[in-house]
C-alpha cells in the first residue's frame, strides 16, 4: 500500500517534470536551431576564413587572424570606441533622468496621465528608423527652438530646483553634468521611455507603511528619497542599467552594427564574426563590473 | 504650515515646468513632421515659416506614397511582423508557463539560456543564421534556401526565438509565477490537464499581460528593420522602406540613386515619409495607451 503510494507520488513528480519538458520544448527546439547552433558557429567563424561555394559554406582555419584584422580596422575601431563611450556616459544619465521623472509622475497632480502618456510616447517610435531620421534632422534644422528649451532648462530652472530642494553648493562636476543632459537631452529623454515605465511600477511598490514610519520618524522628503526610495529601486536600477544597454544593440544609430553588417554585404564573414564578439565581449565585462557594483548595494527585501 | 504650503505651489509651478518641456521635446519630432509633411517644398526655404506652413497641400504626402509604395509596403508590414509579433506572444507565453510553474531537470541552465539570448546582441548571431536559413536542412542530405521567405521571420518567431523573444519570455514567467498556486490546483481537481489549465485558466487570468506583451511585440516588429534587411534581398516592411528613402527619393526625383542631395533638400518628403509610418502605431498606442503604461506594472516585471 505504502509503497505503491510512494510510487504513484513519484510518477506525478516525474509526469510534472514531463509537462514542463513539453511546455518549454518548442522553444528548445528553436533556440538550438536558430540561437545555439548560431552563436557556436559565429565563434567558428571569427576564428576563420569564411568563403562561400556553391551548396556549402567553406572555413579555413585563421586562428586569431580576424580578431588582430578587426583591431587594425580604422572604421571598426572608431565605431566601437565611440559606441562604448557612449553607453558608458549616457546610460547613467538614462538612469537619473528617468529615476527623477518616475518620482515626479508618482506624486498626485492635475493631467498625470496625460503626461504619462506623453512621456511614453518614444517607447512606440526610439527603436525604428524612423527615430534616425528625427534625430537627424534635429541636428539639420529646427534643434534650434528645441535646444534653446532645453539650455533655458538647466541652466536657470535646474538651479533654482536644487536651490530649492536645499543643495546650496553645487559641485563643478554638478553643473559638467547637467550640462551634458542639457546638450543630449533630446536623446536621452527619448531613450527613457521603458526605464521611467519600470521605475514607476517599482515607486508604486514601496509599501505605504514605509511612507508612513519615516513620516512618524520625521524624515524630510529628501531624507526619504535616500533612505527609502533608493533602497526599493535597487533591483530596477540594475535591471533598468542591463536594459538600457542591450536596448542600446539594436538602435538604428549604433556605428557597431552599421559596421558589422558592411562587412557582411562585403562577404567577409570571419571578420564581420571577429568584430561582433569583440563588441559582444566587451559589453558583458561592462555588464558585470556594473552588477558586481550595484549587487553591492542592492536590498531585497526578501531575502 | 503656510511656509509648507507656498512650498507646495512653488513645486507644483517647477513641476509644470518641468514636465511641460520635457513634454514639448518629446512632442516636438511629431509636430515638426506634420507640419512639414503638409507644406509646399518652398516653404522649407522661407524663413517666416516655423510651425505653420505658407502653402498647404497634399502632394509631398501623394508622392511619399507612391515613392514608398506604401499600399503594397503596408500589407506586407502586416503580413510579415504583426503576424510574426503575434505567433511570437503565444510560443512566448508558453514558454514563459513552462518555466514558471514546472520544476524539472537542468532548469536552471536552461534559464540561464533564456537570459543568454537577452544579453548576446543581434549581431553576433545573424550572420550564421544567414548561413543557416540559406542552406536549410539536414547537412549532406538535402538543403532549402529559405533566404527571402517569410519563413526566416516565422520560424524563430514560433519558437520564441524572434525578436527580443528573452525579454518576452522573462516577462510572461515573471508573470506566471505571481498568479496563485489555487488557481493550477482547482483546475486539477477539476479534471483539467496542465495543457488545458494553461488555455483554459491561465490565459484568460493572464489577458492584461498578454496584451501588453503583445503590444511591445508589435511596436518591436514594425519597427525592426535589422532582421528584415538581414535574411531578404528586397523584403519592403515600413521600416526597411524608411531606411531606404533617402536613395528611393533620390532615384525618384533626380532619376539617380547614387545622387546625395543635401537633407534640407529632402526634409520635407522625409518627414512625411516618418508621419505615414508613425501613424498606425500612433493611432494604436493612443486607443490602447492605459494598456501600455499600465499593463507592465501589473504584469509582474515589477518583481
Amino acid at each position: 500500500m505504502s509503497s505503491g503510494k510512494k510510487r504513484r507520488l513519484m510518477t506525478y513528480g516525474r509526469r510534472r517534470q514531463l509537462y514542463g519538458w513539453g511546455f518549454i520544448s518548442l522553444w528548445f527546439a528553436g533556440t538550438v536551431m536558430f540561437f545555439l547552433i548560431p552563436l557556436i558557429k559565429s565563434l567558428w567563424y571569427s576564428f576563420n576564413t569564411v568563403t562561400i561555394e556553391p551548396g556549402r559554406i567553406k572555413t579555413e582555419w585563421a586562428g586569431t587572424g580576424k580578431f588582430v584584422y578587426a583591431i587594425e580596422d580604422p572604421k571598426f575601431t572608431d565605431a566601437l570606441s565611440s559606441t562604448i563611450a557612449e553607453t558608458i556616459w549616457k546610460t547613467p544619465l538614462i538612469l537619473i533622468f528617468s529615476m527623477f521623472i518616475a518620482v515626479v509622475l508618482n506624486q498626485n497632480f492635475r493631467g498625470r496621465s496625460l503626461a504619462r502618456a506623453v512621456f511614453f510616447l518614444p517607447v512606440i517610435i526610439v527603436t525604428g528608423p524612423v527615430f534616425k531620421i528625427i534625430s537627424g534632422d534635429m541636428d539639420v534644422t529646427g534643434s534650434r527652438s528645441a535646444e534653446q528649451f532645453s539650455t533655458m532648462m538647466s541652466t536657470d530652472l535646474v538651479d533654482e530646483l536644487m536651490q530649492f530642494l536645499g543643495i546650496y553648493n553645487i559641485s563643478g562636476k554638478m553643473s559638467a553634468v547637467i550640462g551634458a543632459v542639457a546638450d543630449n537631452i533630446f536623446g536621452i529623454v527619448w531613450s527613457s521611455g521603458i526605464q521611467i515605465l519600470l521605475f514607476l511600477a517599482a515607486l508604486q511598490n514601496i509599501p505605504p507603511s514605509a511612507r508612513e514610519a519615516a513620516m512618524l520618524d520625521g524624515a524630510t522628503a529628501w531624507e526619504y528619497f535616500w533612505k527609502i526610495t533608493i533602497p526599493y529601486l535597487g533591483p530596477f536600477i540594475l535591471a533598468n542599467f542591463i536594459f538600457t544597454v542591450i536596448d542600446s544593440f539594436t538602435s538604428p544609430m549604433n556605428r557597431v552594427m552599421g559596421r558589422i553588417l558592411n562587412m557582411k554585404s562585403e562577404v567577409l564573414y570571419g571578420e564581420a564574426s571577429a568584430m561582433a564578439w569583440i563588441y559582444f565581449a566587451i559589453i558583458l565585462v561592462m555588464i558585470g563590473i556594473v552588477y558586481r557594483i550595484i549587487s553591492k548595494f542592492i536590498y531585497y527585501e526578501n531575502d | 504650515m503656510a511656509k509648507k504650503k507656498a512650498g507646495e505651489r512653488t513645486w507644483s509651478f517647477f513641476r509644470f515646468v518641468i514636465l511641460f518641456g520635457i513634454g514639448f521635446i518629446v512632442l516636438y519630432p511629431l509636430i515638426y513632421m506634420v507640419s512639414c509633411a503638409f507644406r509646399e517644398r518652398s516653404d522649407m526655404n522661407d524663413p517666416t515659416v516655423m510651425w505653420l506652413p505658407r502653402h498647404y497641400t497634399l502632394d509631398i504626402i501623394r508622392e511619399t506614397w507612391r515613392i514608398m509604395d506604401f499600399g503594397s509596403t503596408l500589407k506586407n508590414t502586416f503580413f510579415l511582423n504583426i503576424g510574426c509579433s503575434l505567433v511570437q506572444v503565444m510560443s512566448c507565453a508558453v514558454t514563459g508557463y513552462g518555466f514558471a510553474r514546472f520544476s524539472f531537470k537542468g532548469k536552471r541552465l536552461l534559464f540561464g539560456i533564456v537570459i543568454m539570448m537577452i544579453l548576446v546582441p543581434p549581431q553576433v548571431i545573424s550572420l550564421p543564421l544567414y548561413t543557416q536559413f540559406r542552406f536549410f536542412g539536414i547537412k549532406g542530405i538535402f538543403s532549402v534556401n529559405l533566404i527571402d521567405s517569410m519563413l526566416t521571420m516565422y520560424l524563430p518567431a514560433m519558437t520564441a526565438n524572434g525578436i527580443r523573444s528573452g525579454l518576452m519570455i522573462l516577462i510572461f514567467r515573471q508573470f506566471f509565477r505571481g498568479l496563485p498556486k489555487e488557481l493550477e490546483d482547482a483546475a486539477c481537481i477539476d479534471g483539467c490537464g496542465p495543457f488545458m489549465t494553461f488555455v483554459r485558466v491561465m490565459i484568460p487570468n493572464a489577458a492584461s499581460a498578454f496584451l501588453t506583451v503583445f503590444l511591445f511585440s508589435v511596436v518591436w516588429y514594425w519597427n525592426d528593420y535589422y532582421v528584415s534587411t538581414a535574411f531578404f534581398t528586397d523584403t519592403r516592411t515600413v521600416a526597411t522602406v524608411l531606411y531606404d528613402l533617402d536613395s528611393r527619393l533620390s532615384r525618384a526625383l533626380y532619376g539617380d540613386s547614387r545622387i546625395r542631395p543635401s537633407a534640407r533638400e529632402l526634409i520635407v518628403w522625409k518627414e512625411a515619409g516618418c508621419l505615414m509610418s508613425v501613424l498606425p502605431i500612433l493611432i494604436m498606442y493612443v486607443f490602447l495607451q492605459k494598456h501600455f503604461t499600465e499593463g507592465i506594472e501589473r504584469s509582474g516585471l515589477a518583481s
